[in-house]
Formats: structure tokens, C-alpha cells, sequence
């Protein structure tokens, strides 16, 4: 034990793995961080798509930090935008309606189309934020599960029934009715305006193969709002400094706890012997023993590719291979000579929040329906925005850059087509003309085009099948059921190997969620 | 004086009267058609072929209330259902046997791992229906309330999910969130063994296979098969009717009245309590108890006055998804149809045809519902009913009942006569290419839509279930939050339909666990 130079070896470098690092230094361990790309950041980290153009689309979305993380780390220099990043919706050529995160101005904008619909957005916002607080509160502690073996494990059962209580008879029902409903049916339950509707339900398809009509989109829209304010009807307002903004303030706390951080170290085996993991080995054939491994690449990866499956129980194997990935999101990337111009939007301003071109849920629900049939959707649902209106420094000066979030883009084709240019450049073809169609002149600003397929983000940030989310959120995939059932607590059937990546609960969209209660799990405080 | 009306003489509300009337009250059943039975009954359609109308085969009735209520005596009797037979676009077919093992030598014909994964397949699903029998058996408590009786049944309920142990939790769980086609990936690899399955987890929703929450449904039709008085699909004979008559036959043994053409328009409620019912014909009848076995939207919207009730219950009614999805076409046939896959006459006309030749298949079908229109290749079930029960038609002619899935109640422009025969033509058409001379056997075409069956039966959007088996309705959700324990915000007041927990199918059990509660109300 003292021989090894490390106590742990955390792997990947993204949120998780940083906080994980953080925390387990914090608690006196030796870390090792390993990350096997250059930089560090995972998702959120910058790519040089052209000359003087660095975009994170990944990372557009910071995501949510729950405070007793930023605290427990003393994390600073973090400070979010303070402008309005808002979501518009494009109802046809020249109009659009902007959903601004402050439901007054939101609602006088609604209301120009539908008085019922403003009339009751205040009330409808209110309840996603109540309800999203209460996944807030059950993203912050280890997972309940009806395997209780002692006393002990009832207490926080208790606990988490009386701040479901707190939430008052009305929203305790509408969380449990609403985590199985339809996105369409939610929407439908409150408002009549369409473009409306279609912009709200569109936050429950993201990176999920499934259209609006599929039940369990309600639960994704809410999961995806975890950690916003009141108001918001999509994602969480970006950082100030910079999308890179949070790695550098954990990376700057990992140092400042003694983390040693190796990058360009990709591993290639997780070493096992008697049923407990006795270090790794890296792709260059080095070892590196340590006694404890805490993986943040997802649990397939982590199983399935790195460990010896003669230390596993098959049964874990087959549910562990069972894990619904379904990466189903493209993005296409756009360098500009200048900022487009979108006849009818409110103000410059609101390119920089989403731009959904999609303008009504059965636009919305025909894209998927290729999906489902492993094709690429004719009309994709397209979201845009242009982070350097943000961040100017990301691009040369006065120069802009879009990015075009797009879906259904699924990673597995039908008879086995694959994802060459040609797919590709059609796909970013159909997006850039469907964003002519609402900006004249978008495409003449063009300098450079780029185009990310899901085989694309799985090389490129290693998400298994180019899922951003490491297994999809199906409710059968989250809570005690992430990655596996009987597993949802970061432990694993191999003593000293923890998983701790977004493919774990409280799974994606939390900076550090998993990896934070990961780290306390192996320190033995969860 | 009567103690208790029942409004609806469905099987659930003859149900509820029979189980009244064994403890004594003077009960009143009210039935607006000129036979009871609601969506379980038996009519000649044309001179000489009977029909079970609308449902057709039955697993799902509780044996408690077979035995409780003696219906054997009363003229149940149920005819085995042997088969299920797939026909597959390549011209061969998958078949399902009454025997387990001959079922499995035939899967292995396809694809030998599956027949393999069917065994412990089998298992797993016994044990689920097994996990969930008890639940369905329960009044469902209120998680919100704090009231002693509700604290109870949560503290009931957690101890069950405890006893089941994690791994079938966890089963339990997958069941009841995944999508059935994402539940039978896990399972099965031969497609169109994963299609024909996968049909019984959207019949009578208007979700497709590949939506979470469609696993559900699945099991649901299985409690039947594993733990029904029969342990399979059946038909009864002389038709689904029969099943109706028989609880009707029961409960006037036991003391109760069943009136036919007695059309109740209203409950009349006084200060706040129901103080007796108002028929179309004007006549008024007075009782301590009355109880609606119609459907939430019908119970709480038009039997009585909305704005009497708390605005949340409304609203939750308003909320509550009926979409019905399912046609159903009636053939009365010169002859016995051929399938291409298996000529001639045989043992798999005696049981059921599915035509869901693969996943695609269904969740095409699916896609045109979804847009509004019905399905162009629909899935259809298929049973041959004078096959088992000759009764059912002159001599050497058939009856044939065809289940299609989907037909949505909410069709573009509507429903209309000439919408009813494209339909009912799309259905024959579709069947014709597995079996050709079907065209030329047909004497006589019933065709019914979700319109249809609103306008005869009262079915609200024609939705069979009385409301949609989703997740979101069900349990202490079904059919709205707090008023899912039969009782209604107004006093005297019940409501006894499959509209509440636990739901569709010719099952009684919310007929029964509506009397058991009313019963215990009064003590």
C-alpha cells in the first residue's frame, strides 16, 4: 500500500472526475486524475472547429452546481451571465415568440398570441421549478432503495419522505403524475399556443431518442431544470468568464488539493485480481497500481471494455450491455463573417439562449418518428445560438459562431449505414437551409461549416454510442436503476471500483453530481 | 325503497350489484340498453351469427368473484382459446400452442435462443403478475394523506415492495417504465415473436410499442394468463354476453333488480347528498346509495352537475386520458378462411390469428393514429369463435371477431359512414393478403369505430379501459388523485367502473372492491 505512489486513480477528466479528484484529496487520499484527451473539461471543454474559432457545444448548457459541492470544494471566480439568455421560438419566417426567464416579461410576450396561455405561465413555471426542486433534492443524496438491510438506511428514507411532504399534497401529486407523462400531454394539460407548446415539450426530447408523445418525456424536461430559477423552461444561465469556466476553477482546486493530473493518458485496462481492482493500465502498456479506481467514463466502457469480464457475474454483464445509450444528437457548428439577422426576433440578444426552429409538437414528433426507424430525420429539430455574442473571445474579432443542436441524428442507422460525409453533409445541408428559411442571408456569412455526428462525439469526447448522457434517461435507467439495478449507489461488484461519470445517479446535467457522492461512497461517508 | 341504484349494467356495475345485494341491501341495477353486459355482451347482429360485440375473449376475471358470486351455477363457462398464430411476410408462421413445450420446439424452429429465454421468461413474468396481484387486489391509499387507514396502506404497500426483495423490485420497476419493445429487446431476438407480444402491451392505448410506460399493459394481460381463473384467453359460450348474464343471473338470486331501456340522466343530489336518480323517461327513483359504474368523464361531468364538485377534481377529470385507439370488425363468413402459412382447416383456427408480423409493422401502424388517421395496416387480433362454439353460427357458416388496433377516436374530419367502410375495408384488405379467399367468404360486415362504441355503449372516446392503462392513471391515480377510492366528494355517491383501480378487462375486480368499500363505509 505504501509502496504505491496513489491511493486512487480517478478516470477522465471531465466535471465528475475533477470534483471526485477534489473531494477524495480534500479527505487526505493520494489522487491520480488520468484523462485521455490533451485537455481537460470533458464535455465542456473548447474544440478549435475552424482557424480562430473555439466552440464547447457540449457545454452551451453549464449545467447545474449544486452548492454544497461548489462549497465543500471552495470553487470561486464562478459568476454567472447577467444578461437574459432566453428561448425563442421561430412560430414562421419573420415572427418568433421569446420565452425570457422572467415569467412577467415572458408571459407579455405569450400574450401577444394566447391571453389564457400568459395567464398561466406564471403558475405553470412555478410548478417545473417546485418539481425540478424536488429531483434537486433527490440528485443531492445517494439513491433510495428498497434494499434495506439495517435501521440506519430508513432515517434517510424518513428524511426524504418529509421533504416530499414539504412539497404540499398538489405538487407531491403532480411530481409522481408528471415523471411518467408525456411531454405533448403536459403541455396540452396547460396551453392552446403552439409554438409555445413546442418550444416547452422540445426540453423534453433533448439527447433522448423518443418524440414528445412518448411517455417519460415529462420526466426529462424536468431533469433537464434541475438547479434553474424560477421561470426557465430550459437549461441553466451559461458562466461568465467563459463555457471552460467551471473546469478552470475545479482544475485550480485540484491543484490546490494535491490532485496530480495527467492528460493524453487514455487507459486501456482496469486491473482486477481476487475480486478487487489493483490499479490500471494505460494504452502506452504503462501500469499504475493503486487500491482504490474511481471511473467517470460510462459504466458500459468501464465494464465492458476495460475489466476482465472473468471477475464478473454474467448477470451484471448482460444488464450492464443492456444500457440504452442512444446518442441521437448532432450538432453542427458555423464560423461567420458577421452576427445573421433573424427578421421578427425581439433583440440580438436572444441568440445568445436556444433558437428552436421547430414551431409545433407534430414537427417535432415527425422527426423523431425516423429516428425510431433508425434513419435521420428529413426536418430535424434544429436549436441555434451563438455563444459569441457571450463570449466574443471565442471568436476573431467581430466574427461569430452558431451553433445548431440537432435531432434525430441516430447513432445506429438501419442495414448497417454508417455515418460518412456524405449522411453528414446532407444532414448539415437540411439544417442550414432550414436556418436561411428564418434568417435570409445566413448562409452568404458562412466562412466555415463543421459537422459533429454522434460517431463524432464518440471519438471525439468518448460517449459510448455519442451519448452525451451515458445511458439514456429512461425511468427505468435512473435513481437505483442508473447504470444498473441493485447498483445505483457508485459502488460496484469489484471491491475498490467505484463509478462516478453522468452514466450514475443523479446522471447528466450535474457538474459533479456523480462524482461527488462516488467520492463519498469510496471515503465511506454515503 | 332501494338502498343502493347501480347506474350501468357493465359487468363491473353488475358486479358491485351482486355483492350489495349478498349483504343484504335492496339493490337497483339501471341499464339503458335493452341488455346488460355494457362492452361484454352478445347480440345477433345478423339472422343467424352472434357476436360478442365488442369484447371477445376473457382471462382477466378475478377467481375470488367467480367463487364468491357461484357464476358456474349462473351459466359461466369458458371455452379455451388454444392458439395464437403469426403469420410472417416470408409466407411461413410463428405459432403459440396450448401446450408450453410444443410452443417452444416451434419458437426454436425461429430462433433457438429465444426458445431458450421463453422458459425463464415464462418465470419471471408468474412472478411479476404474482408481485402485482396483491396491489391490484387493494384499495389504493392516498400517499398525500396522513390519515391513519392511508398511512397504513403506504406502510402496507412499502412492506410488500421490501418483501419482493431488490432484484424483483427492480423487475417490477423495469416493467412498469420501460417500453414493451424495449423490455422484450432484453429478452427476445426474433422480430416477430417480439411484435405479436408486444401487441398486448398497446391494446386499448394510444401509445406505440417503442413508448415507456407500454411494458405495463403487457403484464396486465398476462395477470390473466398466470393468475386468472383459467390461466388463458377464452371465449365464453354463446359469446362474451354470456359472462354479463351469468353476474346478472347471480345477483338477482341474490335479491337484486336489473332493469333494461332504463336510461339514467341525472343523479339528483340534495344539500350535497344523492338522494336517488332521474331516467330520460322522466320517472325519478329514490335510494340511500347510488353508484355509477359509467366511465370518470360521464360519473363526474354529466351524471351530475361539475360545479358541485371541488375545482381539482374537475380538473383532474378534464386531464384524464380516455383516446380511445381500437376498432373492432364483425364478419359473418360462408365459410372458413385460408391462410397462405398454413393451409386448409386446422387446430390454429381454433385459436387466435395476430397479424403483427413485425415491431416495424405495429409502430407503423401506430404512426398513422398518431397523425389522426387510422391505421392503414393495422394489428389486428383475430378469432374465429364458431371454430369452438358452433352455436355461434348457422350450420357451416362462421363468426369472425376482428380486434384492430389503432383507430383513433379523434380521426381527421371526423368519423363518417364513408370513413367506417375505408376503414372496415382496410382491415379486410390487410387480412386478405394472409388469408386471400377471405374477400369472397363474407356474407355480412359489422364495422365499429371508437365513435361507434361511444354512441352504443357510452364508452367516453370509445376508450375500452374506460381510461388509458398509463402510468400516470393508475393505482392511486385512477382515476384522480384522492377520489380513487370509489368514494365521490358527494355524499351517497360511489363510483364502481373500471375507471378506477385497477381497471380494464373483464376482470370485476373495481366492481368488487367498490362494494367491499361501500360495505365497509356503512359499518
Amino acid at each position: 500500500m505504501t509502496a504505491k505512489p496513489f491511493d486512487v486513480i480517478v478516470i477522465g477528466g471531465g466535471a465528475n472526475g475533477l470534483v471526485a479528484c477534489c473531494r477524495l484529496a480534500k479527505a487526505g487520499r493520494r489522487v491520480l486524475l488520468l484523462e485521455k484527451t490533451e485537455a481537460l473539461g470533458g464535455q465542456g471543454s473548447l474544440v478549435e472547429f475552424a482557424a480562430g474559432f473555439r466552440v464547447a457545444p457540449l457545454g452551451l448548457d453549464p449545467g447545474w452546481l449544486p452548492s454544497k459541492i461548489a462549497a465543500g470544494l471552495g470553487l470561486t471566480g464562478l459568476e454567472t451571465v447577467a444578461t437574459d439568455t432566453s428561448l425563442s421560438v421561430a412560430i414562421e419566417p419573420g415572427a418568433f415568440l421569446t420565452l425570457s426567464r422572467d415569467p412577467k416579461r415572458a408571459a407579455e410576450a405569450i400574450g401577444a398570441h394566447s391571453k389564457s396561455d400568459a395567464a398561466k405561465w406564471g403558475s405553470f413555471t412555478t410548478q417545473l421549478r417546485n418539481l425540478s426542486g424536488f429531483l434537486e433534492v433527490l440528485y443531492q443524496a445517494p439513491a433510495p432503495d428498497v434494499d434495506i438491510r439495517s435501521a440506519g438506511e430508513i432515517l434517510p428514507l424518513l428524511n426524504l419522505g418529509r421533504k416530499f411532504r414539504a412539497l404540499g399534497k398538489q405538487d407531491m401529486i403532480e411530481f409522481l403524475r408528471t415523471l411518467p407523462l408525456s411531454a405533448c400531454e403536459l403541455v396540452d394539460d396547460w396551453f392552446e399556443c403552439a409554438p409555445l407548446k413546442a418550444a416547452v415539450a422540445a426540453g423534453g426530447i433533448q439527447d433522448f431518442q423518443q418524440g414528445p408523445r412518448s411517455g417519460g418525456t415529462g420526466f426529462v424536461l424536468l431533469h433537464h431544470l434541475v438547479g434553474t430559477e424560477a421561470g426557465a423552461v430550459r437549461g441553466r444561465v451559461p458562466w461568465r468568464s467563459g463555457p471552460d469556466a467551471f473546469t478552470e476553477a475545479a482544475l485550480s482546486a485540484a491543484k490546490r488539493f494535491g490532485v496530480t493530473v495527467r492528460t493524453a493518458a487514455p487507459v486501456a485496462k482496469i486491473l482486477v485480481h481476487d475480486d478487487a481492482v489493483t490499479g490500471v493500465v494505460l494504452e502506452s502498456g504503462e501500469q499504475i497500481a493503486a487500491s482504490a479506481v474511481l471511473s467517470t467514463a460510462d459504466p458500459a466502457t468501464t465494464f465492458l471494455d476495460w475489466v476482465d469480464p472473468v471477475w464478473l457475474d454474467p448477470e451484471f454483464v448482460h444488464a450492464v450491455s443492456n444500457i440504452r445509450h442512444r446518442g441521437c444528437t448532432a450538432f453542427v457548428l458555423y464560423a461567420l463573417e458577421a452576427l445573421p439577422e433573424f427578421p421578427g426576433l425581439s433583440s440580438k440578444e436572444a441568440l445568445s439562449g436556444i433558437v428552436s426552429l421547430t414551431p409545433d409538437l407534430v414537427a417535432l414528433e415527425r422527426a423523431a418518428d425516423a429516428a425510431k426507424y433508425g434513419a435521420v430525420s428529413e426536418r430535424p429539430h434544429v436549436e441555434l445560438s451563438v455563444p459569441t455574442l457571450l463570449w466574443p473571445a471565442l471568436a476573431p474579432d467581430r466574427r461569430h459562431i452558431a451553433v445548431a443542436r440537432v435531432q434525430y441524428a441516430p447513432f445506429r442507422l438501419k442495414d448497417g449505414a454508417t455515418w460518412d460525409a456524405t449522411r453528414l453533409q446532407a444532414l448539415a445541408e437540411s439544417v442550414t437551409s432550414a436556418i436561411e428559411a428564418v434568417a435570409p442571408g445566413f448562409r452568404s456569412r458562412v466562412l466555415h461549416r463543421a459537422a459533429w455526428s454522434p460517431r463524432d462525439l464518440q471519438e471525439r469526447f468518448g460517449l459510448r454510442e455519442g451519448a452525451s448522457s451515458q445511458g439514456e434517461l429512461g425511468l427505468d435507467q435512473i435513481m437505483f436503476m442508473r447504470p444498473v439495478a441493485g447498483w445505483g449507489r457508485h459502488a460496484t461488484p469489484v471491491a475498490g471500483l467505484y463509478l462516478g461519470g453522468a452514466g450514475t445517479h443523479p446522471g447528466p446535467g450535474i457538474l459533479g453530481g456523480a462524482g461527488w457522492l462516488a467520492a463519498e461512497r469510496l471515503l465511506g461517508r454515503a | 325503497r332501494y338502498d343502493a341504484i347501480v347506474i350501468g349494467g357493465g359487468h363491473n356495475g353488475l358486479v358491485t350489484a351482486a355483492y350489495l345485494a349478498r349483504a343484504g341491501r335492496r339493490t337497483l341495477v339501471l341499464e339503458k340498453r335493452p341488455l346488460v353486459g355494457g362492452a361484454a355482451v352478445t347480440e345477433e347482429v345478423f339472422p343467424g351469427f352472434k357476436f360478442s360485440v365488442f369484447s371477445y375473449v376473457v382471462s382477466l376475471l378475478r377467481p375470488e368473484i367467480i367463487r364468491e358470486l357461484d357464476l358456474p351455477k349462473h351459466g359461466l363457462q369458458i371455452l379455451p382459446l388454444e392458439s395464437t398464430v403469426t403469420p410472417l411476410d416470408n409466407g411461413d408462421y410463428l405459432a403459440g400452442w396450448a401446450d408450453p413445450d410444443e410452443t417452444r420446439e416451434e419458437l426454436r424452429r425461429h430462433s433457438p435462443k429465444d426458445a431458450d429465454a421463453m422458459a425463464i421468461f415464462g418465470q419471471l413474468m408468474h412472478h411479476m403478475a404474482m408481485a402485482v396481484k396483491p396491489i391490484l387486489g387493494m384499495i389504493p391509499p392516498d400517499p398525500t394523506s396522513l390519515s391513519p387507514r392511508d398511512l397504513a396502506g403506504m406502510l402496507k404497500l412499502g412492506k410488500h415492495f421490501h418483501g419482493l426483495g431488490p432484484e424483483k423490485f427492480h423487475a417490477l420497476h423495469k416493467l412498469m417504465t420501460m417500453s414493451s419493445a424495449d423490455y422484450l429487446d432484453e429478452w427476445f431476438t426474433f422480430d416477430a415473436l417480439k411484435a405479436t407480444k408486444s401487441a398486448s402491451g398497446i391494446i386499448g392505448t394510444f401509445l406505440g410499442p417503442r413508448s415507456p410506460g407500454t411494458a405495463y399493459v403487457l403484464l396486465h394481460h398476462y395477470m390473466g394468463e398466470i393468475d386468472g381463473a383459467f390461466r388463458a384467453w377464452g371465449f365464453q359460450k354463446g359469446g362474451t354476453g354470456g359472462i354479463s348474464e351469468s353476474i346478472a343471473s347471480s345477483a338477482r338470486a341474490l335479491g337484486a333488480t336489473i332493469r333494461t331501456d332504463a336510461a339514467v340522466t341525472q343523479v339528483i343530489v340534495k344539500n350535497g347528498r344523492a338522494t336517488g336518480v332521474a331516467l330520460s323517461s322522466g320517472e325519478e327513483i329514490p335510494a340511500n346509495l347510488v353508484i355509477s359504474g359509467l366511465d370518470p368523464r360521464l360519473t363526474f361531468t354529466r351524471l351530475i352537475d361539475p360545479k358541485a364538485l371541488p375545482e381539482d377534481l374537475v380538473e383532474g377529470i378534464r386531464r384524464f386520458k380516455f383516446r380511445g385507439s381500437s376498432g373492432k370488425v364483425n364478419l359473418a363468413l360462408s365459410g372458413l378462411p385460408d391462410l397462405t402459412c398454413l393451409p386448409g382447416k386446422g387446430p390454429h383456427l381454433r385459436g387466435a390469428i395476430s397479424i403483427s408480423p413485425s415491431m416495424e409493422y405495429i409502430e407503423r401502424a401506430y404512426d398513422d393514429a398518431k397523425y389522426g388517421e387510422f391505421s392503414r395496416h393495422p394489428y389486428m387480433d383475430v378469432v374465429i369463435p364458431s371454430m369452438i362454439d358452433p352455436g355461434m353460427a348457422p350450420p357451416g357458416k362462421h363468426v369472425m371477431s376482428i380486434f384492430v388496433q389503432y383507430a383513433p377516436f379523434n380521426l381527421n374530419g371526423g368519423w363518417t359512414d364513408a370513413k367506417r367502410e375505408a376503414f372496415g375495408d382496410a382491415v379486410v384488405g390487410t387480412l386478405a393478403r394472409y388469408a386471400p379467399n377471405l374477400p369472397s367468404l363474407i356474407l355480412h360486415r359489422q364495422v365499429l369505430t371508437p365513435d361507434d362504441m361511444e354512441r352504443i355503449t357510452g364508452l367516453s372516446e370509445g376508450n375500452i379501459f374506460q381510461g388509458e392503462l398509463a402510468l400516470q392513471q393508475l393505482f392511486f391515480l385512477r382515476p384522480v388523485p384522492h377520489w380513487a377510492k370509489y368514494r365521490t366528494p358527494i355524499e351517497g355517491y360511489w363510483q364502481c367502473g373500471a375507471g378506477t383501480h385497477p381497471g380494464g378487462g373483464i376482470m370485476g375486480a373495481s366492481g368488487r372492491l367498490a362494494a367491499l368499500e361501500i360495505l365497509r363505509a356503512a359499518r
